[in-house]
């Protein structure tokens, strides 16, 4: 569970679509916000407004006409208007505020007939209305301005100017809990399409990468799945497949370009040799004979190295990493030990091996095989007299199964041992020796059609001079191999 | 032996014809696809050898074709197309034998006899003989002039394969395809190697040597 939703917080489209979802709402809760403003804080500061004038309206009628008219006009105004009053000092106390229950919004104990400020406060209080019939005009709010009215002696009365504004706050708060409610809606409605819209866009999206595996893996007839409905996706398939249909053709071209090269070439090659050897069987046993018998050695040997190009040029293209099978190497390495022991006791080479079994690889048997005879030929070739060369099969540290091939020869130079798996690269020293230079090459491509790793370092010699060399071909592990596929 | 050579290579095609006539076989040539299927059906051959690419029919489906018949004359493929794959797929649509281009001659003509004979009668022999040496398929022994040779497993498979072809020279390339199951070529002498040895066992003591080696080609087990 957590690690699906950890998955799914990576998937682009579904990060998108989400912060697509976050701004719609946003967006919602910025109108809300304007339109309590409209409504609520709008009204609110109308009525700041209002009781402010009211209040200097007051003032002035007793700066003119003395307290009696202010008694007078506050009993007049609380029978006229919809206005909250109240009006108190020692002696009187006129208003309705006065027959209700007024309670500050916070709580605090009601302290009309108490005020005493020597400044305006604007104060918003909750009142009960005990006239009214209808319940919910109980504990109504209000908000009011308390300030004095004074002479220039001081404060004569408090007088307080308010008005209900209980209508504009439940228009507020509808407002605010619309807005809640479909914020609210439109997040989860959000949250639920980017999860649908990532998990389809997911699922076409896969099947470009899995198509995407499969051609790198060898397969280049497979194709992306399209529903023809011509949207970007079903483009983006057409597109690819028109592209893999070109590939495929271009492969197709130069595979029969090269086939052609190989027939072409090699059957007048093959031709020259044929006159060679019959010339020289037509001679019998004669200087003459042994000469032509050398030339179509050397036919041969042309033959085989251009053989060895296009099978490394067919390695890399990945054609043959379907055959792969299941395999224990351990027969096969046995074998190649029986084969090339004799040899190498008559090169006066000492060959041991350490096959263990029970590791399996998932190989090409002749392929492998191959790699595995070039590389003890390598040993046998170069290793002088009195060496030893030592065949192994292993689980290494990490659990992998690791073929090596030491020796205690000349060894390759640190540098050099990329280099030398490049076609044609043969280093100063094993010039004068027979060879291709191809022997590594094809190791290296049969270790990476096999996603082996094919790796040289220091093998068993003693001495800095001949620190020897172990080849070795680390596998991977079967598990992992199958999941890539 | 009669053999018809499929090959669209005239010039090949006459050096293979030139090498099997003095090697005393009698060759027939068709030049492409089509004609070669009408002479393989016409005429009862020993052998084919069929190049796998021709003009007017691919050697694989003139293969195919005579193989629905229910002609079971034995067949050499021979082809550029030198991958295992390839010489899988030759072998699976019913060819005996298969041989990469480049062959040498002696290596054709090797393995042209050795399917040739496959096709006789007796091929569910038990005991083989060459000259004074003798060897039980079924108890697994080898005996010369009477003595018992001991020899390796391999050694034995070798001797065998060696001895089937008794009189024909049979090339490193067949003795490592046939005897160690192995489809390359190595850059070094091991099969020498092993036949010294084996040539130790059955010629060392006795005057008359039976295992010759043929220069450029391979080996034969001769009286």
């Amino acid at each position: 569970m957590i690690e699906a939703i950890k998955k799914l917080s990576r998937n682009t489209l579904f990060r998108l679509s989400l912060l697509g979802a976050f701004l719609f709402v946003l967006s919602l809760l910025i109108v809300a916000m304007s339109v309590y403003y409209a409504t609520v804080t709008s009204e609110l500061r109308r009525v700041d407004r209002l009781v402010e004038s009211e209040h200097a309206e007051i003032q002035k009628i007793f700066d003119e006409k003395g307290f009696q008219a202010v008694e007078r006009e506050v009993t007049i105004r609380t029978a006229s208007s919809e206005g909250l009053y109240g009006l108190v000092n020692d002696r009187v106390a006129v208003g309705n505020l006065f027959f209700q229950t007024v309670t500050k919004e916070d709580g605090e104990l009601p302290l009309l007939t108490g005020l005493e400020p020597e400044q305006f406060a604007k104060i918003p209080f909750l009142y009960s209305n005990p006239q009214s019939d209808e319940e919910d005009l109980q504990d109504r709010r209000a908000r009011a301005l308390v300030g004095p009215i004074r002479t220039e002696n001081g404060v004569v009365a408090i007088l307080v100017v308010g008005r209900d504004v209980e209508a504009t706050m439940r228009t507020g708060a509808k407002v605010r809990n619309a807005v809640l409610t479909s914020s609210g809606i439109a997040l989860i409605l959000g949250l639920i399409s980017s999860w649908f819209v990532s998990r389809i866009f997911t699922r076409r999206v896969e099947a470009f990468n899995k198509l995407a595996d499969d051609v790198r893996s060898g397969n280049l007839d497979r194709r992306a799945p399209r529903n023809y409905s011509e949207d970007e996706m079903d483009m983006l398939a057409e597109h690819l497949n028109a592209m893999l249909d070109h590939i495929d053709r271009l492969m197709k071209a130069m595979r029969y370009a090269g086939d052609s090269v190989a027939h072409d070439l090699r059957t007048p090659l093959t031709r020259l040799r044929t006159r060679l050897e019959s010339a020289a069987i037509d001679l019998g046993d004669s200087p003459e004979a042994d000469t032509l018998f050398a030339a179509a050695e050397d036919a041969s040997e042309l033959l085989q190295t251009f053989d060895g190009v296009l099978r490394i040029a067919r390695l890399e293209a990945g054609e043959r990493r379907e055959l792969l099978t299941d395999v224990d190497p351990k027969p096969m390495l046995d074998d190649l030990a029986e084969l090339y022991e004799p040899a190498c006791e008559d090169a006066g080479l000492s060959f041991t091996s350490d096959v263990a079994s029970g590791v399996m690889v998932l190989a090409d048997r002749g392929l492998l095989s191959q790699a595995v005879s070039n590389l003890i030929e390598n040993a046998i070739k170069y290793t002088p007299k009195g060496g030893k060369i030592h065949l192994k099969l292993t689980k290494n540290k990490s659990g992998r199964p690791e073929i090596s091939i030491s020796d205690d020869g000349p060894g390759i130079p640190e540098g050099d041992r990329e280099r030398v798996k490049e076609r044609f690269v043969r280093l100063d020293k094993s010039r004068t020796l027979p060879g291709s230079g191809l022997g590594l090459a094809l190791v290296d491509a049969v270790a990476d059609l096999h996603r082996a790793e094919f790796a040289m370092e220091t093998g068993l010699g003693e001495t800095p001079e001949s620190p020897g060399l172990k080849a070795k071909l680390v596998f991977p592990r079967r598990r992992s191999f199958k999941t890539k596929g | 032996m009669r053999i018809l050579v499929v090959e669209d290579d005239e010039v090949a095609a006459e050096y293979v014809r030139k090498g099997l006539m003095e090697a005393g076989h009698v060759v027939d040539l068709a030049p492409d696809g089509d004609l070669g299927l009408e002479m393989a059906r016409a005429a009862d051959y020993d052998a084919l050898i069929l190049d796998r690419m021709l003009p007017k029919r691919d050697g694989l489906e003139l293969l195919g074709d005579l193989r629905e018949d229910g002609d079971a004359t034995p067949v050499l493929i021979l082809s550029a197309l030198g991958e295992v794959d390839h010489r899988v797929e030759g072998l699976r649509a019913g060819g005996d034998d298969y041989l990469a281009k480049p062959y040498s001659f002696t290596e054709l003509l090797a393995r042209v006899e050795a399917i040739g004979r496959r096709s006789d009668p007796s091929a569910a022999v038990t005991k083989l003989k060459v000259g004074d040496l003798e060897m039980d398929l079924l108890a697994r022994t080898v005996r010369r002039s009477g003595q018992k040779v001991l020899l390796q497993p391999r050694e034995f498979r070798l001797l065998e394969c060696l001895m089937r072809n008794a009189g024909r020279v049979v090339t490193r390339t067949m003795l490592l395809e046939k005897v160690w199951d192995y489809h390359f070529d190595p850059q070094t002498n091991v099969i020498d190697v092993h036949i010294s040895r084996l040539r130790g066992k059955i010629d060392k003591d006795f005057d008359e040597p039976l295992l010759h080696t043929v220069r450029g080609a391979g080996y034969r087990l001769q009286v």
